[in-house]
């Protein structure tokens, strides 16, 4: 096994992780770690639940690497669909109230960071703003209420007065809209 | 929930992506997708634009990546894949086309293992519900491995992994799930014979299985249950070494 994991490819280092090797759930970790902490804070507004859900998501990367299949999506991709999908049902779970706070983005510049990485990300996220302000508002405001307000989208339909199908509808069109920006821009294959 | 259309299925796609679904509509599209290429790539798409609105510059709390390597001490030891053993204990491949149907060893994941005809000793001992697929996994990665794609109509598919030793794993990627009376079954093309590699049960998922002889393929096909000696159906999936 080369002893760079960081010049690996996700699927390379998910075979690492599948051989028992540590090193390769910390490369994961550390390419993928803040993203899932943050796709979690933001849904549960809690702390503490968002940090269990990051240790639940990578333990389960650990004891279950075969279920990562890299021609189905890649590995962020994946991650943070199990890192959504405990969010939420945590949410749903709660029955305190949540509060909810502004963060701002912050680049942490880790003692190895990988400059050419964060590059990529930083152009990324900014095509990605720019992608979600140009949707028409009835697609944005339903796939925020329901990815990071962890809404269904029936609750999402009552909170926002419009028929189920119609918030079913835009979601999945905004959705259909945002890969066709971002695969214009050369950001997602096909 | 009463059943739903492909049309009503595919507009809970996006929601579904985003974990905004009832849980009924949840197993409904669940259930449908690993048998539906168009859905399962359009679901995909949704999981990949989703991943991208996930702001990726926030910090990692201090202390997390601590208990997280805690906890893999703790883990189950390195896998140690199947032991090869004699042709007389462990018979998976069936030389001549005998009178008596194939005998099968294969383990599932997941769901629950594959009805089996008889049970092998060292097989049960050293197999778990979760080692064949990891197993599978490693011989994928295997560079001494010979890989096989097998494809079928529609989007079936399936990928054969041999070991040198002939310890071999199907892994299949779509297959639709047959009636409770029939079973798929394995078949090694070696020197010019169908030699059958076991039933593989109605849905199945992974399935180890040992070969001899210089295999030139693989094909898969739909038979009643409990196999058959000889195959007169043709194959659902099929693919050759390279």
């Amino acid at each position: 096994m080369t002893t760079d994991l960081s010049q690996e490819s996700d699927a390379a280092v998910v075979v690492a992780i599948a051989r028992w090797h540590p090193d390769a759930l910390s490369e994961a970790y550390r390419r993928h770690g803040g993203a899932v902490f943050g796709l979690a804070r933001r849904v549960l507004a809690d702390r503490a639940l968002a940090e269990d859900v990051l240790q639940e998501v990578f333990l389960r990367l650990w004891n279950e690497a075969d279920r990562f299949d890299p021609e189905r999506g890649g590995l962020r991709s994946y991650l943070l669909a199990q890192t959504h999908g405990r969010s939420v049902d945590a949410v749903r779970r709660e029955t305190a109230r949540r509060r909810r706070e502004e963060r701002k983005a912050e680049v942490v510049l880790e003692p190895e960071y990988d400059l050419e990485r964060e590059v990529e990300d930083l152009v990324v996220a900014d095509h990605v703003r720019a992608a979600l302000t140009e949707l028409p508002e009835g697609e944005r405001r339903a796939i925020e209420l329901a990815y990071f307000g962890g809404h269904s989208y029936r609750r999402v339909a009552a909170m926002l007065g419009e028929p189920e199908g119609t918030v079913k509808g835009r979601i999945r069109s905004g959705l259909c809209r945002l890969r066709a920006t971002l695969t214009q821009a050369g950001l997602v294959e096909r | 929930m009463r059943r739903l259309t492909h049309t009503e299925i595919e507009n809970l796609l996006g929601a579904h992506a985003l974990d905004a679904v009832a849980p009924p509509e949840r197993e409904v599209v669940e259930s449908h997708v690993p048998g539906c290429a168009s859905c399962r790539s359009e679901l995909a798409d949704h999981h990949e634009v989703a991943a991208l609105l996930v702001d990726p510059f926030c910090s990692v709390p201090t202390g997390i990546w601590g208990r997280i390597a805690d906890a893999l001490e703790e883990s189950p030891p390195p896998l140690a894949l199947a032991p090869v053993v004699p042709l007389t204990r462990r018979r998976v491949i069936v030389r001549r086309m005998a009178a008596a149907a194939a005998v099968v060893v294969a383990v599932g994941v997941g769901v629950g293992l594959v009805a089996q005809e008889r049970r092998f000793d060292q097989v049960e001992t050293a197999m778990s519900d979760d080692m064949p697929r990891r197993a599978a996994l490693l011989a994928l990665g295997d560079p001494d491995a010979t890989l096989v794609d097998l494809r079928g109509a529609g989007s079936a598919a399936a990928r054969a992994a041999v070991l040198p030793d002939g310890q071999g794993y199907l892994v299949v990627d779509a297959l639709p799930a047959l009636p409770p009376d029939q079973t798929y079954q394995l078949w090694a093309l070696v020197e010019g014979d169908r030699i059958s590699g076991g039933t593989l049960g109605a849905d199945p998922d992974v399935v180890a299985f040992h070969v001899a002889g210089t295999v030139a393929g693989f094909a898969v096909t739909a038979e009643r249950a409990g196999g058959v000696s000889a195959s007169a159906n043709p194959p659902v999936l099929i693919g050759w070494t390279g």
